[in-house]
């Protein structure tokens, strides 16, 4: 009998490969490619040096007042006097290690359930998670655990709009999946609920949520209470990104399949066993990118709060614009520099975004 | 097939008794009349064209499927609305789907311990050291750290079939547990179904795998049109159909 020899595998031919083929298979491909790659050098070369020129080579860098702005180009100094309250608001300075600590504590949680095992990432991490909005309030208050009072008329800032993002989708995390569990589900009652409270809160513009939060919602605490407008404004972000995430989640649910409910069926697990081990897992995971979409719109929504006089990065930024020993017409700088923050922040969770992807992705080969 | 196993099933009673079983999808009337008892030890293999309802059937015995009228008792288990019965009734009973039905999101090894742990309250050492064990059964305990979706489909067939009898089950369903697979893997999952039917385990399989059903399968079941046609040993449906229907089916599947 003739045995079998499989053929060597041979190298790919020379030109299919290389960084000079690249370039002409993604630049030069077609005429029509090659001229928009030429049209996309030239304007680059229009606007590229003065805008270097400006926002670096005759930049201020130096100086604490308006005064030391002498060089044409951007105004950094501005920036620089303002960092402060840009970044942690009216909040008293010798208390900003509260903030910081807030941060800190956010960013290794947020790590945390990267690295740890499975097992204490369920236990621990999850668990750290749901109560870091109120630990976190804890603190920024510091009545409950003794330290000196900060009233939330204070608080403000790029820290502001972090932790407020955070603290809602925290809460919006449970939250949206029940609604979301709750719109599948066979008993009509609890359906009509979701379906009203998702419908809601996505239908109604989050401007107009956030008023409703400010003037009406006070309205329907019994009289004598006091609830604090930041609080409101947390609810209301809350069950705004609620509903929204819950429509991701009915996504995500959709597109597990069937087998999958069925098998866990057949093993005899409870439905909320089966829901929790095996559906939200998946569920997670294929609705991954969009929570990051809809977490990245939320934090940048947090800006609207300015309407409402909350004195979050954007109001603070406004402030010091119109700051009597600053009134030189920085508006440019100011805002390029909120800009910049919230670009770098967002970007980042899109990284963090597709890495969580790939680290999921176990492969749903059918 | 020899006699002493024979007589062991005939001594004990049944395990599963469907009687008058109808069931409809909307307005149409899939299952018709259905009336079947297996007895302990059984092995069953249920053929027929497709769309006869054979699938539904099976799939009625752990309710993943309602049904409308009729009854249908598991292991002395009436199967009613109840949840806790449905429960019970789907711990004694295991199931093999044609897609596997892994869990894309845990290894082998944790889609083998979950039911074990979360229905069966093992401790976790325990249920680890039975499923390495059937992994073993099944030939591939090397793959135990792997996700689902790094295996072939033959290996995540086995590892469906280790996972079912992790749960220790009295009854095990299979739905057309090869025709998913590629062809040079159909012998290693059908391999492991002999074996199991050699040890005593009750089997109700749905397969057009007729090798399979001519060496285990105590009773062959043809269904067509929702309704059970002939029922008889694999000698005598197999060399002497009764029916004209079960004729033509065999001629369709058996003349290539």
């Amino acid at each position: 009998m003739r045995t079998f020899k499989p053929l060597p595998s041979q190298p790919a031919p020379k030109e299919t490969v290389g960084a000079v083929n690249w370039i002409r298979e993604n630049f030069f491909s077609s005429v029509g490619n090659s001229l928009a790659t030429l049209a996309i050098l030239m304007l680059l070369a229009i606007i590229l040096p003065p805008a270097i020129d400006w926002l670096f080579l005759s930049a201020n860098w130096q100086g604490v007042t308006q005064a030391d702005c002498t060089k044409d180009g951007a105004c950094w100094s501005f920036v620089k006097a303002w960092s402060k309250q840009f970044f942690y608001g009216s909040y008293p300075s010798d208390e900003l290690w509260r903030i910081n600590l807030c941060l800190l504590a956010l960013v290794a949680v947020i790590i945390a359930s990267n690295v740890l095992h499975k097992d204490w990432r369920n236990k621990i991490a999850i668990p750290l998670f749901l109560a870091l909005p109120f630990i976190s309030i804890v603190i920024l208050d510091g009545r409950p655990i003794g330290l000196s009072f900060v009233s939330t008329d204070y608080w403000g800032g790029f820290s502001l709009n972090v932790l407020l993002a955070a603290a809602a989708i925290i809460i919006a995390f449970p939250l949206s999946f029940l609604w979301a569990l709750g719109r599948r589900s066979d008993m009509p009652m609890i359906r009509s609920v979701c379906v009203i409270l998702i419908e809601f809160f996505r239908g109604v513009p989050v401007l107009a949520l956030f008023f409703m939060g400010s003037v009406m919602l006070p309205l329907f605490f019994p009289e004598g209470t006091n609830v604090d407008k930041l609080l409101r404004v947390w609810i209301v972000l809350t069950l705004f990104m609620s509903g929204y995430m819950a429509e991701v989640f009915r996504g995500g649910f959709q597109a597990v399949p069937k087998g999958q409910y069925e098998a866990a069926d057949s093993l005899g697990l409870s439905f909320w066993q089966k829901t929790l081990l095996i559906i939200l897992p998946q569920v997670i995971k294929i609705s991954m990118p969009n929570i990051l979409a809809t977490f990245v719109m939320l934090f940048k929504n947090t800006t609207f709060l300015l309407i409402i006089g909350i004195f979050e990065m954007l109001s603070t930024t406004q402030t010091a614009l119109t700051n009597s020993n600053w009134l030189g017409g920085h508006a440019t700088e100011g805002y390029l520099f909120v800009a910049l923050v919230f670009w770098i922040c967002c970007f980042s969770m899109s990284m963090i975004s597709s890495s969580i992807e790939r680290k999921l992705d176990t492969s749903h080969k059918k | 097939m020899t006699s002493e196993h024979q007589q062991g099933i005939e001594k004990n009673d049944n395990i599963i008794v469907i009687e008058a079983l109808n069931k409809w999808y909307g307005d149409f009337h899939v299952l018709k009349d259905i009336n079947l008892k297996v007895k302990k030890g059984e092995r069953i293999v249920i053929c027929g064209p497709s769309g006869s309802g054979k699938s539904t059937m099976i799939r009625c015995i752990n309710r993943l499927e309602e049904f409308q009228r009729g009854s249908l008792v598991v292991d002395g288990v009436e199967m009613i609305e109840d949840v806790k019965n449905i429960e019970a009734i789907r711990r004694e009973v295991g199931m093999v789907f044609q897609h596997f039905n892994l869990f894309p999101h845990l290894t082998i090894l944790e889609n083998l311990t979950l039911g074990p742990i979360w229905v069966q309250k093992k401790p976790k050492k325990e249920a680890e050291a039975t499923a390495m064990k059937y992994l073993e059964r099944v030939q591939i305990p090397d793959q135990a750290f792997k996700f689902p979706g790094q295996l072939s489909g033959g290996q995540q067939q086995r590892v469906a079939i280790a996972r079912s009898l992790c749960m220790s089950p009295e009854i095990m369903l299979f739905d057309e547990p090869t025709s998913a697979l590629d062809p040079e893997m159909i012998k290693e999952v059908l391999d492991v179904m002999i074996e199991l039917a050699e040890e005593g385990m009750t089997m109700l399989c749905v397969t057009h795998e007729m090798g399979f059903a001519k060496k285990v399968a105590d009773r062959v079941i043809f269904m067509d049109a929702g309704e059970i046609v002939e029922q008889d040993t694999p000698d005598e449906i197999f060399n002497n159909p009764q029916t004209d229907r079960l004729q033509l089916f065999l001629s369709q599947i058996l003349d290539h």
